[in-house]
């Protein structure tokens, strides 16, 4: 009989741009979800690693095969060094929480809301070796069950790759409560790309670039101060105030989210539907947006107003959901679940 | 307090039994009747189906005078009879437009369905909504042209590529239909119609479009081989790009003047996996793209899906024409 000080719990956001764990011993960790093997001996040699993970791959990616092997929110289908580095990833995670040696690992994994059966089966395969056991379940709703947020409440996840929405009814979400939107935070940097580049054709820069000056200065709404980016045009370095493009590109996801929740509410049963609207939660990196949140109520008036906040620990908010799951599941039904 | 941790305990009790349900292959609660039903489908095909080829090949090689049994599409043997050694083995070569060929069923088959939503898109809308009304709209149209349909699923069930085939090989039809919606997130401003036949491609988006399409086949690396050998120079192909091609045709007049900015991509070729294992000619239409905001909002509207069904009738409805009352050479 295994006993609970034998096993480490862990919750996982594996996200397409971070991936957060959290574990029963109190660790917390987040990392880039980049992965890269030095492409050579040389390059080998100056990295010093055989593998890189998160900001450190990242910086070294131009010696490394470098890999971003989720895509809204799965492993991307039919390659199989993205299988590899998904399961690597896991393994640091785990390995970044701390586990004992000899130590049980039970795990609980959040992916999009809509994710296919045989896209949680990639998951289970990517997950054999690292942990002992895995429960996989939608990122919204670990969320809500983190923020014990069970009743009449709904959760909008916007991530990188995709937005979840889940409402939650008392019941374990059906595909009914839940929908999954591709307008999410890379879909910004896409629009943001394309703005920019309109603005200043004779102007370089990288996707990292465009995905770090949305993270400084995305905002919905009125700008609080100019943005201004500093990059190359014709080979000199330049300031260029990309404020109207900042606000077109973050807003471009507004217009879609409101109208999922919108459509989502009004399959809400009607004596609930005023306290659904009351209690919608934003988490995931786009929730630390700037002026999303008053949106989206601006849209509730619509349809008698409504409250929208955003969690406290949007970057934590998934994995602690799922650790919170991982421990309140009795230590025998895990059994099945051996990974 | 007491109650969020009941409720807490039912609520993870549901999440495991729903990873249970995954590990063993179950369908979730709910759409297990339909299980049953594919099931006894897939014994009648055994038990009837196998036992009637066999006869028939029996009878074509003992007499020199048996019909083609898996070559739908020959209604009049007498025109040119097959030879015998055609029951067991694909002919090559073969020039459907020899035979005087006839159009008198097909099946419809709306993609995705259940647990798979297929792509989904602003306001909610979902793949699997959209082709299943599409096709019904569909269904009424051909039937209009007294043709007999069927579909592969006629609700919001879970069916495997394998099902699809299984169902749609045991209706025998004349003609395999596969409706699906286009998903272009790297290009939204994108609005897009293209038909697909059995074939082999480069195209990255192409490829990446039929690995999502045959997600959860149900099929094994082995079945892939087998079917894929089955179908090199089928007589099947020419018809499929007729159809292809018409149906194509069909929705880009009938859709461009709802949305003047449509591109065409024409007729393509990639390897769906209900195009390989189906037995009659067959295509899928890509008949919308949800990825554009636009297109999604206008998705919801009845009046425009009867626009995409009509544009998608009309171009099974001519094909059928030109088989069903073929131009005279002669004249």
């Amino acid at each position: 009989m295994t006993s609970k000080k034998d096993v480490l719990h862990v919750g996982i956001d594996l996200g397409t741009s971070r991936s957060a764990i959290a574990a029963s011993n109190g660790t917390k960790h987040v990392v880039e979800s980049y992965v890269g093997w030095p492409l050579d001996m040389v390059a080998r040699k100056i990295v010093k690693k055989t593998i890189l993970f998160g900001a450190e791959a990242l910086e070294a990616r131009s010696m490394l095969d470098l890999h971003r092997p989720l895509e809204r929110g799965l492993i991307k289908q039919g390659s199989a060094k993205d299988e590899e580095a998904v399961h690597e990833l896991l393994k640091h995670l785990i390995a970044l929480a701390g586990r004992q040696e000899g130590q049980r690992v039970e795990a609980v994994v959040g992916v999009p809301a809509e994710a296919l059966r045989v896209s949680r089966q990639h998951l289970r395969g990517a997950v054999k070796g690292i942990a002992d056991a895995l429960l996989i379940v939608s990122e919204p709703f670990a969320v809500a069950y983190g923020m014990d947020a069970l009743l009449h409440t709904m959760v909008i996840d916007i991530g990188a790759g995709t937005t979840d929405f889940c409402v939650m009814n008392g019941r374990y979400p059906t595909e009914e409560d839940q929908r999954t939107l591709t307008h999410a935070g890379d879909s910004i940097d896409d629009q943001l790309m394309k703005l920019v580049k309109t603005k200043a054709p004779d102007g370089r820069f990288s996707i990292h670039m465009i995905r770090e000056w949305k993270e400084k200065f995305s905002f919905v709404g009125d700008p609080k101060q100019p943005v201004v980016a500093r990059f190359p045009v014709k080979g000199r370095p330049a300031d260029v105030d990309i404020t109207a493009e900042m606000k077109k590109a973050c807003e471009s996801i507004v217009g879609p989210i409101a109208e999922t929740m919108l459509d989502l509410l009004s399959k809400v049963e009607p004596e609930y539907q005023e306290k659904v609207q009351r209690n919608v939660i934003l988490a995931g990196g786009g929730s630390l947006i700037p002026g999303l949140a008053a949106a989206l109520e601006k849209v509730l008036l619509e349809v008698g107003g409504g409250r929208v906040r955003a969690v406290e620990d949007p970057v934590f908010a998934g994995a602690n959901g799922g650790l919170a799951i991982a421990i309140d599941a009795p230590e025998g039904e895990w059994e099945p679940l051996g990974a | 307090m007491a109650s969020t941790g009941r409720l807490k305990q039912t609520l993870v009790r549901d999440a495991i039994r729903e990873n249970v349900d995954v590990i063993e292959g179950r369908l979730p609660k709910g759409l297990r009747r339909s299980d049953r039903i594919r099931r006894a489908i897939f014994r009648a095909s055994v038990f009837v189906i196998v036992p009637l080829a066999l006869f028939l090949s029996i009878n074509a090689l003992t007499t020199g005078k048996g019909e083609r049994t898996d070559v739908v599409f020959v209604s009049t043997p007498a025109a040119a009879p097959a030879p015998a050694a055609a029951v067991l083995h694909a002919p090559k070569g073969l020039e459907p437009s020899l035979f005087r060929l006839s159009v008198r069923s097909v099946v419809l088959d709306p993609g995705h369905g259940g647990t798979d939503p297929g792509a989904s898109g602003v306001g909610g809308v979902r793949e699997k909504d959209v082709t299943l009304d599409v096709a019904t709209r569909v269904k009424a149209l051909l039937e209009e042209g007294h043709l007999a349909v069927s579909m592969t699923r006629d609700g919001d069930t879970t069916l495997s590529l394998k099902d699809r085939v299984l169902l749609a090989n045991a209706k025998r039809p004349d003609l395999f239909v596969s409706i699906h919606v286009n998903s272009l997130p790297s290009v939204r401003d994108k609005r897009v119609v293209e038909t697909y036949v059995l074939g082999t491609t480069n195209d990255a988006r192409v490829q990446a479009l039929a690995g999502d399409e045959n997600r959860e086949s149900g099929y094994t690396l082995a079945d892939y081989r087998r079917l894929l050998e089955g179908v090199l120079q089928d007589a099947r192909s020419g018809e499929s790009k007729r159809l292809a091609e018409s149906v194509q045709g069909g929705l880009v007049i009938g859709l461009k003047r709802a949305v003047p900015r449509l591109e065409d991509h024409g007729v393509k070729e990639a390897p769906f996996v209900v195009l390989i294992a189906t037995e009659m000619p067959g295509i899928l239409a890509e008949v919308s793209t949800v990825s554009n905001d636009d297109e999604a909002r206008r998705l919801k509207d009845s009046a425009y899906r009867q626009t995409i069904a009509r544009a998608l009738a009309d171009g099974i409805l001519a094909y059928a024409e030109s088989r069903n009352h073929p131009p005279s050479k002669r004249s």
